[in-house]
């Protein structure tokens, strides 16, 4: 939740995470376990308190600190830089995915918000029709088939699974930017982008976190409910509008099952609000 | 007897009307509906309206175009079979001021950003109308409405933000309380009615 991806900070608690999940194995739906598919969930609970500890100890007087100090147009800016950084992995899991319209957008938004945008600091590609989207390598093996596994709350880094946990680690792992920077021994460059990504993160969601904790009364299910859901969301590629990627050797029928249009805003049957 | 069959004809043609060709009609009315209904959110959750105002406005919106009854229903889940009418009731009552006290301040942040509604398809026997919201800080969240015509006009049945089913999370936060409270309803009345002593 904190940090989307960092080699650096993911291989400090891969050994924890994955013991705690039992070896990463898909675990049978616990006896009272309900659909929450959440069989650790005392140790979940646990872990999750530390988290909000150190959130509000820490993350949060950080993130807040931030957000006084920077002004908005540099916050912006900052942002869209990290962003352009994480474009690589982006591209990497578009492709894997074969969903090659969206590498696409990716590279175009790379070239246009590097150069024009001067190092990613301006993103002017969502000017020109091409907004941003995220995706990941755990978006990538749950196309690929793979299941999510029992859901497990990561120290400092917050709602996972073992496929998203593995995900993270090969981001990391296949970032260019962390590769080179481990690579010349910058091990505290590769941390302080992680550092820096998860307080701008975090900064942008200082008021909307703390409504959810204030009004929930079960702030640990409700974050669970929102976590897996908004992860099936992700992979089935609905902000994107575009169908799901068809399983090699299915019937696509007449619909680009693996799109190469550019993905943009959903231009049929427009209806304007007003 | 022979008589008759004019009238059925005539009875069948007319369902047949009803049923067959209003459908685009709905998705219209289904469309000009969400439209609506984000120009009043504008209105009551802009940034100048006082929180006392934003509940009392937002109480009114819920309780006028969403199916409170339905959802109350759903959210429960399993539990509504195994709870008495009476706690039934109690329920329903806790539960539609519960969800107004949390979203009218969840949605304080939505400082009435510009709202487009995208476009509809329907669902099942619901329509589904897509609309995309821009937030200031560039990016866009997509909110899908759910609606359904049983008499009575268009009803909202539930709202997904970025894939995400309000309702759904609703239910899975109640029956989280419930099963750690050893699969007891009247633990969350409790809780419900504890929270909104609380707010008052």
């Amino acid at each position: 939740m904190l940090f989307r991806r960092s080699s650096l900070f993911v291989a400090g608690v891969v050994a924890l995470g994955l013991a705690m999940s039992g070896c990463a194995a898909p675990a049978p739906t616990a006896a009272g376990g309900e659909a929450f598919n959440d069989p650790l969930e005392d140790t979940n609970r646990a872990i999750f308190g530390v988290n909000q500890a150190i959130d509000r100890n820490v993350l949060l007087p950080v993130a807040k600190t931030y957000r006084t100090v920077l002004i908005p147009p540099m916050r912006q800016a900052f942002h869209d830089f990290m962003q352009n950084l994480n474009a690589p992995v982006v591209f990497m899991n578009d492709m894997l995915q074969g969903q090659f319209g969206l590498a696409a957008n990716t590279v175009g938004r790379v070239l246009i918000n590097t150069s024009m945008g001067m190092g990613g600091m301006f993103d002017f590609a969502t000017q020109f029709g091409i907004p941003y989207h995220s995706n990941d390598l755990g978006i990538t093996l749950a196309t690929w088939g793979f299941d999510e596994g029992p859901y497990l709350v990561l120290p400092v880094l917050g709602p996972s699974n073992p496929r998203d946990l593995a995900g993270q680690i090969g981001d990391g792992l296949a970032d260019p930017g962390d590769y080179v920077a481990s690579a010349h021994h910058r091990l505290w460059a590769s941390m302080a982008r992680a550092l820096t990504s998860g307080i701008d993160e975090r900064s942008r969601n200082i008021e909307s976190l703390e409504d959810i904790e204030r009004t929930s009364l079960d702030f640990y299910a409700t974050i669970r409910s929102l976590y897996r859901q908004r992860r099936a969301a992700q992979i089935r590629h609905e902000e994107q509008n575009l169908p799901n990627p068809a399983p090699i050797g299915a019937n696509r029928g007449t619909s680009p099952g693996i799109s190469n249009s550019v993905a943009t805003v959903p231009q049929q049957h427009q209806v304007s609000a007003k | 007897m022979r008589r008759f069959f004019p009238a059925i004809g005539a009875f069948l043609l007319l369902t047949g009307l009803l049923t067959a060709a209003p459908r685009e009609a709905d998705a219209q009315d289904a469309r000009a509906f969400v439209a609506n209904l984000g120009n009043q959110a504008i209105q009551v959750l802009g940034p100048s309206v006082s929180p006392a105002q934003r509940v009392a406005r937002f109480r009114q919106l819920f309780q006028n175009d969403f199916d409170v009854p339905g959802i109350g229903q759903f959210v429960l889940g399993r539990y509504w079979r195994t709870a008495s009418p009476q706690e039934q009731q109690e329920f329903l009552r806790l539960f539609q001021e519960y969800i107004v006290q949390a979203y009218a301040s969840r949605l304080g942040e939505y400082g009435g950003e510009p709202f487009r509604v995208l476009g509809s398809r329907p669902a099942g026997d619901e329509t589904v109308v897509t609309s995309q919201i821009d937030r200031p800080n560039g990016g866009r969240v997509m909110v899908d409405w759910y609606l359904t015509n049983r008499g009575g006009g268009l009803k909202i049945t539930d709202v997904y933000v970025g894939g995400v089913s309000m309702k759904v999370t609703q239910r899975d936060e109640f029956a989280s309380v419930i099963q750690r409270n050893g699969g007891r309803v009247d633990a969350l009345l409790a809780q419900l009615r504890q929270r909104l002593a609380a707010a008052r």
